[in-house]
């Protein structure tokens, strides 16, 4: 589903070029989920956002679903309502209802009708337990709540892969559960994901598979049971000391 | 001091009450000096007056009958060569003729009066409707400038780069003269049109330079979360960034109405007769003219506090999703 090959993203900005995606080859089948973790700044994030194209690469090949994104004549837009995303800071539109944060791409994107985008949202919100807040605006609403429309917001694409990017990061502690609880009925239901995440028990349970990340590359892949009980490279098994 | 006391407010609203009423005696004070003579009276007249449609006999005859009918009377000529008699109704106070007065064809015989709309009412809405047009002419050359401003193509930007600074560089009063006399001539603009046209231009590069820095003050994270749903860049704009960005902006957006408003009584200067025009005209006729300037004055800050209001008001409707 994502094929990703010899991936370079550099940053030139004042000072020195920072290398934030050095060389990075990796594979994600269907149904598949993959966990990213890694120090901060080792790259985690501006990995995941060459995926869908929020970053522009420099180097290498990303696939997704048979789509090479490189590919001039590939039309981003359409690639990117297959790709869902979920923020650490959620980024609803404030200006909009939760409803209609949850209908609006459905009816501008995917065209449907106000009927179909409203059976779909309605749903959907139920899907995450949120229903009640429908005609809330986001301020309203707690962190995890938000995250969860979200999440939503990003289903009612019918994606075929989702990111998260620290979905969890920016939650108070007791409202982590909730949305690790979503995304983990997502995962039962055979969605293919990539999740940036601090939660090693998420890891633990769900992922098929973890990837370290640090400096820009990718420096274990390894099934979770592994990686956990026996890290082969010392800066994954020294970043491990530090979380768990 | 840690414990909140309740302060006494009363000594400093009497000051402010002093203070204004000191203003007042010395505005007294220096409009004696000059032996000015104040005439308010004359003032309202350039709001409304009472116009005096004259009613000519149309034929040569005789006065033959005067109904007065309270206000009104009615009045029948018989004509002279012997025809239909002829009936007038003028208001009965202006009636200049008795029953059995000749007249010949053209005679006054009173008048009907009927209120009119006076020059500063003109003014004002003159002043009005052109701010008006020319606000949401400049919003839109604003809106478009906005975006170039921060479009990724270099000609566009430069473009809206070179029509801000233009604009901002230089006096309104001159552009108003450069608009009227060179582009107005060449190409055949009314003056009305060649005045709208020139405010237009001056509020929409500073329209510009607000809705950039709006735009510009949206999080990221929006366009961000918009694009990867799979919307265009212009659909995230439309539907994302422009009403969050338009919203956050509207205080300074209307702050540029206002000021508008002002800077409009610049294109009286191009004989468009607006308050400031209607003014500076009612003073060579009725000399009234600290009065009237006082008036005007006044005007402007009426229609300019009335927009303040409507502005705080909307602010508060459009807080609800905050
Ligand atoms: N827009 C940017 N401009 C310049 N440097 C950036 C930008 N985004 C990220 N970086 C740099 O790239 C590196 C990787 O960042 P990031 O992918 O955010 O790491 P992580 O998500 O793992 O914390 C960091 O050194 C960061 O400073
Ligand atoms: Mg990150």
């Amino acid at each position: 589903m994502i094929k990703v090959n010899n991936l370079v993203k550099v940053f030139s900005g004042r000072g020195k070029p920072i290398r934030a995606v050095d060389n990075v080859s990796t594979q994600v089948s269907k149904g598949e989920v993959v966990v990213i973790i890694g120090p901060s700044g080792s790259g985690k994030s501006t990995f995941l956002r060459c995926l869908n194209g929020l970053e522009a690469f420099d180097d290498g090949q990303v696939i997704i679903d048979g789509v090479d994104l490189g590919d001039s004549k590939t039309n981003i837009n359409i690639v990117r309502r297959e790709v869902g995303m979920v923020f650490q800071h959620f980024n609803l539109f404030p200006h909009k209802t939760v409803f209609e944060n949850v209908t609006l791409a459905q009816r501008i994107v995917r065209k449907r009708t106000a009927a179909e985008a409203d059976a779909k949202a309605m749903a959907l919100l139920n899907k995450v337990g949120i229903a009640e807040k429908a005609p809330e605006y986001p301020s309203r609403l707690s962190g995890g709540q938000q995250q969860r429309v979200a999440i939503a917001r990003a289903l009612a694409m019918d994606p075929k892969v989702m990111l998260f990017d620290e979905p969890t990061s920016a939650l108070d502690p007791e409202m982590v559960g909730e949305v690790l609880d979503v995304m983990q009925q997502l995962a039962r239901e055979g969605m293919t994901m990539a999740v940036v995440t601090h939660e090693m028990g998420f890891a633990r349970e769900v992922a098929q598979r973890v990837l370290f990340m640090d400096a820009g590359k990718i420096l274990e892949d390894a099934p979770p049971a592994e990686f956990f009980t026996a890290p082969k490279e010392p800066r994954a098994r020294a970043f491990l000391k530090q979380v768990l | 001091m840690p414990l909140k006391r309740p302060s006494v407010q009363w000594p400093w609203h009497g000051l402010l009450a002093l203070i204004l009423l000191g203003l007042a005696i010395g505005l007294w004070v220096a409009t004696k000096r000059v032996n000015y003579e104040w005439r308010w009276a004359r003032v309202p007249q350039y709001f409304f007056y009472q116009a005096e449609d004259t009613q000519a006999a149309p034929v040569a005859g005789t006065i033959n009958k005067i109904n007065p009918n309270g206000a009104y009377s009615q009045v029948d000529i018989t004509p002279a060569n012997g025809g239909q008699a002829v009936s007038l109704t003028v208001e009965t106070d202006t009636l200049k003729v008795k029953i059995g007065d000749p007249v010949a064809e053209g005679d006054g015989i009173g008048a009907q009066r009927h209120w009119k709309i006076g020059p500063l009412s003109w003014g004002l809405w003159v002043t009005i409707w052109i701010s008006f047009v020319s606000g949401l002419i400049g919003l839109f050359i604003g809106l478009i400038t906005g975006l170039c401003r921060l479009s990724p193509n270099p000609a566009l930007r430069g473009l809206a780069v070179f029509y801000i600074e233009l604009i901002r560089g230089t006096p309104l009063l001159v552009q108003i003269f450069i608009f009227y006399f060179f582009i107005g001539t060449v190409l055949n603009l009314d003056r009305i049109v060649a005045g709208i046209g020139a405010l237009a231009l001056f509020v929409g590069a500073y329209t510009a330079e607000i809705i950039r820095a709006g735009i510009q003050s949206i999080a990221k994270g929006q366009t961000e979360a918009a694009r990867s749903l799979g919307m265009t860049a212009a659909q995230t704009m439309t539907h994302i960034v422009l009403p969050q960005a338009l919203k956050r902006v509207l205080p300074p957006l209307a702050g540029q109405f206002i000021s508008l408003i002002k800077d409009s009584s610049l294109v009286s200067v191009i004989a468009i007769t607006d308050l400031t025009k209607s003014g500076r005209e009612i003073i060579t006729s009725s000399f009234a003219t600290f009065e009237i300037w006082f008036t005007v004055a006044l005007l402007y800050l009426v229609v300019t506090s009335l927009l303040s209001q409507l502005l705080f008001w909307l602010e508060r409707r459009f807080a609800r999703s905050d």
